[in-house]
């Protein structure tokens, strides 16, 4: 995937694509090679191929989802995984991953010109998000007291386990994403139903609550359709400011009708990669005595994320003004807390694995003798791999920026983190004009969808 | 003794090797049978949405009334999909329509080919190439009466174990010179999937 990522940053996505491992659907990570290809097929601005790869991708978690609880072929996997390592069982594609892969396709469809199929895909991604949220709690418990019915305690794992609390920052959970709320709410805005668009707004609101954009939709959809929203507080001055635009409410009509919004979606950077960690736990046998083992496990660095998470804003100047970008999603915390929620139950699976080898060895030892033993603790020391597989061609970070532009042709000079990009676009009357613009290394890329 | 033993043995698992190795099987099946693939929106529905809609429509008075002296020109709008599947809604209003003509009651005017008209009547009028006594001419087609409409919505709902999904399909008939709704009905379909607590 090295290779991959560097062709990545200097923006030859062709090359990228054909580094991909190319794997049949039996390969257990068939879905995770499928979602790649299709997001740098995305960055190609080939939206048909990215569209196949993405539906496909979809496809195979969707059987996943279909099959029953306990499977027989999966038990064998996993069994080959429980003297191996979890790399040897199907990737499990993460929510935070089914909402963005929702998300591209929703991007697909509506640069290709179907919004009404684009809608149809964030209503998956806002599906993806409630079953998550659904799920979650319990799964984590469950976890957890599995790990500790194998021996371990938490107190030991996490004293041990580097800290992610700054990659996590405050995110509260592993797949709530307001970017894919954010354009589910652009999207149902653009097609009319202003209500949907309300709904949305307001879910990204509630996980970015310091956005000043989104706070602003939510105000101004709020007015739209007379709805008193508590959350939104306005100060006794803009208050005072908004009843004086009421008052001559005709003229603020005549101007609105005359202009037209920009959003541009920038996202930024491109997601870590899972390092390896190798730590020595104490696990309790049945005879209640201690014993450390060798575990390897996943993590996000955090000095890694030092040097990756440099958030520079987007910045627009227009007609002497500065705005500036806003944070809407840190797809990287995603990540990290998503692994630390998965932690438990990788530790539980390790443990177990940890007991299969030791038996394993002493049979080998049993019956080979030394030879045999040695052979068995080397063999056990080096299929030690942590599963560090993840969805890499992803950004680290997306910011939003919205301004009302009067209607019209523009050319909007925004400085980033790569230098300045000079992107003309037309304004249509109470239209939404998007902008995806993309800096990932040296590469800069933009699309300029008119919605 | 030995002998048979052997060659039923190899009989057998010939047969057993050519079980495996089987071919594909390529059947023809009833197109109106139940499907069960998944839970997904599928041919089944489809079939129960057309004839729900279509039976409703023809023996509703109102319509009774409007079709006793005169086959009213309709025009299909569009199926709005605001469910979180893929449905081609277009495939739904066709057989809708298909159905509806085949009844006798109607005439249809297809607005989704209107293009390939004018190309037609501007080829059989501007070429030069169609005798023009006997050229089609333009502005003699029948405008529309009625517009049919409608909507597929869904709720989906699913745990570890089970999903379900709810579809309301409504359709409606409106008179485009009154502005009135003359006719609407809706139709509901659940369908539930429980997953296996044991598969391979």
């Amino acid at each position: 995937m090295n290779k991959v990522r560097v062709a990545q940053r200097q923006g030859d996505f062709t090359n990228a694509q054909a580094f991909i491992p190319q794997q049949n659907q039996q390969h257990n990570a068939y879905n995770l090679s499928l979602l790649e290809k299709g997001r740098l097929a995305f960055l190609q601005k080939n939206w048909a191929d990215s569209q196949l790869l993405l539906a496909k991708a979809y496809q195979t978690i969707e059987q996943e989802n279909a099959k029953a609880n306990i499977q027989i072929s999966k038990g064998l996997s996993n069994a080959s995984a429980a003297v191996s390592n979890d790399n040897a069982i199907k990737y499990q594609v993460p929510a935070y991953e089914q909402s963005m892969m929702h998300s591209y396709q929703a991007l697909n469809y509506l640069y290709q010109g179907h919004l009404e199929s684009a809608l149809v895909e964030v209503r998956k991604a806002n599906l993806v998000q409630e079953n998550a949220l659904i799920d979650n709690e319990n799964e984590v418990f469950i976890a957890q007291k599995e790990m500790a019915d194998k021996g371990i305690e938490s107190d030991s794992l996490y004293a041990n386990y580097p800290s992610m609390t700054e990659v996590i920052g405050t995110v509260k959970n592993g797949f709530q994403n307001a970017f894919t709320f954010y354009l589910s709410a652009l999207l149902y805005e653009s097609a009319g139903e202003v209500n949907d668009a309300y709904i949305d707004y307001k879910k990204a609101l509630e996980i970015f609550p310091d956005n000043k954009y989104i706070k602003a939709d939510v105000a101004r959809l709020a007015k739209k359709l007379n709805i008193i929203d508590e959350s939104i507080k306005v100060n006794p001055v803009e208050k005072s400011k908004n009843t004086s635009i009421n008052s001559s409410s005709e003229l603020a009509n005549k101007l609105a009708s005359k202009s037209g919004q920009v959003v541009i979606l920038y996202e930024q950077g491109l997601i870590a990669e899972k390092q390896e960690v190798k730590l020595n736990l104490p696990l309790f046998t049945r005879h209640n005595d201690m014993r450390f083992f060798s575990f390897s496990l996943p993590v996000y660095q955090n000095e890694f994320q030092g040097r990756v998470s440099n958030s520079a804003p987007l910045q627009l100047q227009y007609q002497k003004q500065t705005h500036q970008s806003d944070q809407i999603v840190v797809l990287q915390s995603l990540a990290s807390k998503q692994l630390k929620e998965q932690l438990p139950s990788i530790v539980a699976r390790q443990a177990f694995r940890v007991v299969a080898k030791e038996q394993l060895r002493r049979k080998m030892s049993k019956e080979g003798g030394d030879i045999g033993n040695v052979l068995a603790s080397l063999y056990s020391i080096a299929s030690e791999k942590a599963d560090t597989r993840s969805w890499l061609t992803l950004p680290n970070r997306i910011h939003l920026l919205k301004v009302n532009l009067p209607v019209g042709q523009h050319t909007l000079n925004l400085e980033h983190i790569n230098g300045q990009s000079a992107i003309n676009i037309t304004i249509n009357a109470e239209r939404i004009s998007l902008i995806n613009l993309t800096t990932v290394g040296s590469y800069t890329g933009f699309h300029v969808a008119n919605l | 003794m030995k002998n048979i033993m052997l060659i039923t043995t190899t009989a057998l698992s010939l047969t057993l090797i050519a079980g495996c190795a089987q071919k594909p099987i390529v059947q023809y099946g009833d197109a109106t049978a139940v499907e069960t693939t998944d839970i997904n929106f599928g041919s089944t529905d489809l079939q129960k949405v057309a004839n729900d809609m279509t039976d409703s429509l023809l023996l509703s008075p109102i319509v009774g009334t409007l079709t006793e002296n005169s086959r009213p020109v309709v025009f299909v709008e569009r199926i709005k999909n605001k469910t979180s599947e893929h449905i081609d809604t277009e495939s739904i209003t066709d057989s809708v329509s298909t159905k509806l003509l085949r009844s006798g009651k109607f005439r249809f005017v297809d607005m989704t080919r209107v293009d390939a008209v004018r190309k037609q009547l501007e080829f059989q009028n501007d070429a030069g190439m169609v005798d023009s006594s006997k050229a089609i001419q333009f502005g003699n087609q029948i405008g529309a009466q009625y517009m049919l409409y409608g909507n597929l919505s869904s709720i989906v709902k699913s745990t570890k174990d089970k999903s379900d999904v709810y579809y309301k399909f409504t359709l409606r008939l409106l008179d485009l010179k009154s502005g009135l709704v003359e006719w609407a009905d809706e139709t509901e379909i659940r369908k539930t999937r429980s997953k296996g607590a044991i598969g391979w």
